[in-house]
């Protein structure tokens, strides 16, 4: 399943690069997600995600792995883990491209490639999709919001 | 493998409500169970309590009141399927229902299990929504009435609270020169599609035309933008505008690309099914009086 969205802030490339080294603040951008725990600096982490679809909660412990990183212009991560209770494998690969449009305007594009296998793979497929395009629309939403208090 | 849990088993209203209130999220209801079992076998859900509710009498009738039919939330989809007063005078109901699933869920899976459920790919929620149907949700407090179209939520989610029962289904009988049609395909077990079209029309002039899109979003809906299109219009002139409508169907279904299809292939399919289920429902309605349910009286 791929989502793609992008976002334009009015902030300058290189800040919106240090913004997205700031884990704290980056991952409190993305729903449902705590924990998160530094393995080593800018290489690997360790974070869990939430979520809940009407009665069922979803609990994946993931494990972050900066595959790329090329300043300040794309920056390229996957996360995997696997839910306890439901024995499902979660996969996502996540894309971020920063393009200069101005000197103090950036678009950020994110491209997110999930995947997800087993039973939840097999029981809520359009239930996913939809969930997917929500919380990266959420993340896209809430990236914009915290770059938009970036002072230029 | 099926976790352990405590069952209750109430006999009535009244103790299933309490049962409820005291354990809220952390009692299921369980009627049917064709769609809570697998789920909880397959470890996706997980209660600490059942409350089976298929004892209690009182949500288990099925009989016409006041033109409307009056439908028990543990009715099975088999009951509907084979009542003769629902055979009669809502006949596109027992014929849905005759096509849900396969004949062992029809058998014991229930109307008011399959509603709350609120998987997306389902039937009989779609073909309601064109019936006005509303629902009964009962607390210690007393009994809400709810329209359908209020009572789904999202995927999975229905505006049933925790301490809240599903106690019965209320279906209005389709005005007079009104007939329904329901329509649906699938390539899975589930279908992908489905369209619910109720039309009122005199021959050569269609007066109203309710339609409700089902499976493609995230809940059943009605289509308003659309019915308005088709609505007090001759006949040629609403044959004229079918594709028009059924285009507007296929994006206000708001598809989305998953194993059931690409978003393209569904509301492509909307607009297909649309436009035969309105030609079937409208020779019926010009066929005879069919929204007669109102003048009947008896229980199933």
């Amino acid at each position: 399943m791929r989502f793609a969205t992008q976002v334009t802030v009015h902030v300058p490339r290189q800040s919106v690069w240090d913004f997205l080294w700031d884990v704290p603040r980056l991952t409190a951008c993305v729903p449902g997600c705590e924990a998160v725990e530094e393995i080593e600096p800018n290489i690997r982490y360790q974070a869990v995600v939430r979520d809940k679809v009407g009665p069922f909660s979803l609990r994946v412990p993931l494990a972050v792995e900066v595959l790329e990183a090329t300043a300040p212009v794309r920056l390229r991560a996957r996360a995997q883990g696997r839910d306890a209770t439901v024995q499902s494998l979660v996969k996502v690969e996540l894309t971020l491209v920063l393009v200069e449009t101005s000197a103090q305007t950036t678009t950020l594009q994110i491209d997110t490639d999930v995947t997800v296998l087993g039973k939840l793979g097999t029981l809520g497929h359009s239930v996913m999709v939809r969930r997917g395009e929500a919380i990266v629309a959420q993340f896209a939403s809430a990236l914009q919001a915290a770059l938009g208090q970036e002072v230029p | 493998m099926l976790q352990p849990f405590v069952l209750e088993e109430p006999t009535s209203i009244h103790e299933a409500v309490a049962l409820r209130a005291r354990y809220g999220a952390t009692a299921g209801l369980y009627a049917g169970g064709t769609e809570l079992l697998l789920t909880m076998k397959e470890g996706l859900l997980r209660y600490e309590r059942l409350v089976n509710i298929k004892l209690i009498p009182e949500l288990a009738g099925l009989a016409l009141e006041d033109g409307a039919l009056h439908i028990g939330a543990i009715t099975t989809h088999r009951r509907l399927e084979r009542s003769p007063v629902v055979r009669t005078y809502f006949s596109t109901m027992a014929e849905m229902a005759a096509h849900v699933a396969n004949v062992r869920v029809r058998e014991v899976g229930t109307l008011g299990g399959n509603l709350c459920f609120a998987e997306p790919h389902a039937d009989p929620g779609t073909l309601l929504l064109v019936y006005d149907a509303s629902v009964a949700l009962a607390q210690q407090g007393g009994t809400r009435m709810l329209a359908l179209e209020q009572f789904f939520v999202g995927p999975f989610e229905v505006a049933l609270a925790d301490d809240e029962i599903l106690t019965a289904i209320r279906v209005p009988a389709l005005p007079a020169h009104t007939a329904a049609a329901y329509l649906k395909y699938g390539l899975l077990e589930r279908p992908s599609v489905g369209v619910a079209v109720a039309v009122t029309a005199r021959p050569d002039q269609v007066q109203e035309v309710r339609i409700a899109v089902g499976c493609v979003g995230p809940t059943p809906r009605r289509l308003r933008d659309v019915e308005s299109l088709l609505s007090q219009k001759d006949l040629p002139e609403v044959r004229a505008t079918l594709d028009a409508a059924g285009a507007l169907a296929g994006s206000a279904a708001d598809a989305v690309t998953d194993l059931h299809g690409s978003a393209e292939y569904k509301s492509y399919l909307v607009g297909v099914l649309l436009r035969r289920a309105f030609e079937r429902a409208y020779q019926q309605a010009i066929g005879g009086d069919t929204g007669d349910a109102a003048r009947g009286s008896g229980t199933a």
